[in-house]
């Protein structure tokens, strides 16, 4: 489909008179469909790493609670309240829900997306995991554990925007991000305290932090590459690295707090 | 296109000339006609009036078909008998019965054989006010529409000119389509006709909200549905009223036309059923539904043309959520800004909408 969709709008372009110049993947033959891509392989002999952790500094803000009374069925799930988590600091002092991955010094390669989906849960009346990373073409599964029907709202800018009803015990909907987007807000429409972040780029070396705030970006290939750290309420910081054949780089971002 | 165009209007006088003469000719006589071409059937008895409850407009009526006393009670015999179906299993009424507000409480119906229908069964009550029947609106008439299940493989599998057959056969049907439509044999026509007028009387009003709203009873409602009234007519908040209608001195809730919701979306987005579009191919129609009346609701769920909803709650919810985003989305349906309470008091307010049935229309 994407091909078909990529194609028609090269003859699309193509056929436009006024269009100074054909875009420079568009492919030249004008119906033949794209071979499959020339994916990059990793040569595992070279490849080497970037690890490295999340710090937190500063205060720890205290939690909110959020006010779930729109639906009494989640309310009754969270009898003593349902706290905000768009800042998990963990007791190791490190931050949790950071999204890392790299930034620049892959252009030109082209890695094959897993087939393998990546989960999006709706438990308890809200996003489980809240911070998701996926390659482009990787297929995302949302599915609802909960006795309530959501209708789930990426806000894409770059991708296309969507949002779609689920009723409880349904299947799971299955979409793809086509284009890098760091990062996608997504919303229950229904749930107004309903949050999870996605952040989808075109290769696959990015990372979540966890309960550690640990991140590691295994097989990269030797190069120059910026590695950005993404946190819901910081904002962004960046860094530029060089991994040599076969090093295991160690890096550190410090995201502070009030 | 000109001269077809102009042709058409030369022939059409042309057509009713000659389907008028041999009304003409052959009604004053007793004599029989029976090669007379397009006899036209109509109801032989008294035209009875259609009483009709509070909160009701009087019934539409066709003028080829106003209903008798005779025609009512042989469509309701029709409507609750199995023997319109291939094996005698399956009536109007399995799927579109009184137990279940004139629908069959499940999310698609079962037809002869245990085939399941693609649609959930809309319910009967004030369809005689539709201007189209069916999801699609395929039928333009009660009488259209009545022929359609018969036949239909999935549900009562029986082709129309063996109903005919079965019918004519049988030892009670001759005699009460003749008391009907006078003399001559069990048509199809004739059967549409029946069941058609049967339906007209199978209407639901006199409900709280009917006493509230047009008949002055301020108790008549309770202080939630009174607050999901006014928040089902503000167009800040539910704006339910935009399709759902309420006239100043009659509601239908429903504007007779047809809307895209995004319900049946499949896992990977798509529309199962383009509705609609099925009958106009105009691609704006695609997975456009009519708009089915609110009246007796908290009787016939699940809820949507495919039964995806199973309580008003997740249709409010549904609602609030704004659908699901598709080309053809319906520009009036967007996120609700409404609160735990407000989605309540509509819940309280669509429970508001069960009215009476009249007793006649029961088997």
């Amino acid at each position: 489909m994407k091909t078909l969709a990529m194609a028609a709008l090269a003859i699309a372009l193509a056929a436009c008179s006024s269009a100074p110049k054909p875009a420079a993947e568009a492919p030249k033959a004008d119906k033949a469909p794209v071979a499959k891509p020339d994916y990059f392989k990793v040569d595992a002999s070279t490849a080497g790493s970037v690890h490295g952790k999340i710090q937190f500094r500063g205060k720890k803000p205290a939690r909110k609670k959020i006010d779930v009374s729109e639906d009494p069925m989640c309310a009754k799930m969270h009898a003593a309240g349902l706290f905000d988590e768009s800042l998990v600091v963990n007791p190791n002092g490190t931050l949790a829900n950071v999204f890392i991955y790299v930034k620049s010094g892959l252009e030109g390669k082209t890695f094959e997306p897993p087939k393998e989906p990546v989960v999006l849960d709706q438990k308890g009346c809200g996003f489980s995991p809240r911070v998701i990373g996926i390659q482009t073409g990787q297929p995302l599964n949302v599915s609802n554990s909960d006795p309530v029907t959501h209708n789930i709202h990426p806000m894409a800018q770059i991708n296309r925007a969507w949002n779609q009803s689920q009723d409880p015990g349904t299947e799971p909907l299955k979409r793809r991000f086509v284009q890098r987007e760091v990062m996608i807000k997504v919303k229950c429409n229904i749930h107004s305290w309903m949050r999870a972040w996605i952040g989808a780029v075109e290769h696959p070396y990015f990372a979540v932090t966890g309960a550690n705030g640990a991140f590691e970006l295994p097989d990269l290939p030797p190069g120059d590459y910026t590695i950005e750290a993404w946190h819901e309420v910081y904002g962004v910081q960046e860094q530029k690295i060089t991994v040599k054949a076969s090093s295991k780089e160690e890096i550190a971002f410090t995201f502070k707090g009030e | 296109m000109e001269p077809n165009h102009r042709n058409a209007s030369i022939t059409t006088p042309l057509v009713i000339l000659m389907l008028s003469v041999p009304c003409l000719t052959s009604c004053g006589s007793t004599k029989e006609t029976p090669k007379t071409p397009a006899a036209v059937v109509a109801p032989v008895g008294t035209p009875v009036e259609i009483q009709t409850p509070l909160g009701l407009p009087p019934v539409p009526i066709p003028p080829g078909n106003k209903p008798t006393a005779d025609t009512i009670a042989l469509g309701k015999k029709l409507y609750y008998d199995t023997k319109l179906s291939a094996d005698d299993t399956i009536s109007c009424a399995s799927c579109h019965g009184p137990a279940h507000g004139f629908t069959d409480g499940l999310p698609v119906s079962t037809g002869v054989g245990g085939k399941l229908g693609g649609r959930s069964a809309p319910t009967v009550l004030n369809a005689a006010y539709s201007p189209v029947q069916f999801w699609d609106g395929r039928a333009g008439s009660l009488e259209d529409q009545a022929g359609g299940p018969v036949a239909n493989p999935v549900e009562m599998n029986m082709p129309h000119e063996v109903v005919v057959k079965k019918l004519n056969a049988d030892a009670e049907y001759p005699k009460l389509f003749e008391k009907a439509f006078g003399p001559g044999p069990v048509t199809l026509e004739k059967v549409q006709m029946a069941i058609a007028s049967f339906e007209r009387t199978v209407i639901a009003g006199n409900s709280p909200f009917d006493r509230y709203q047009f008949g002055g009873d301020k108790k008549a409602l309770s202080a939630a549905a009174i607050r999901g009234l006014g928040l089902f007519k503000d167009p800040a908040k539910g704006n339910c009223v935009k399709c759902h209608t309420i006239e100043e001195k009659y509601a239908l809730f429903s504007d007779g036309k047809f809307h895209n919701l995004g319900v049946g979306m499949n896992a990977e987005g798509e529309l199962s059923d383009l509705g609609r579009y099925t009958q106009t191919k105009v691609e704006a129609d695609k997975g456009a539904f009519r708009t089915p009346t609110l009246r007796n609701i908290a009787q016939t769920g699940p809820y949507m043309h495919d039964g995806s909803a199973k309580t008003l709650r997740r249709v409010v919810d549904f609602y609030v959520g704004g659908g699901n985003s598709n080309p053809q989305l319906d520009k009036d349906i967007k996120k609700l800004e409404l609160s735990g309470r407000e989605r309540e008091d509509l819940v309280a307010f669509l429970e508001s909408l069960t009215g009476e049935v009249p007793k006649e229309v029961l088997p």
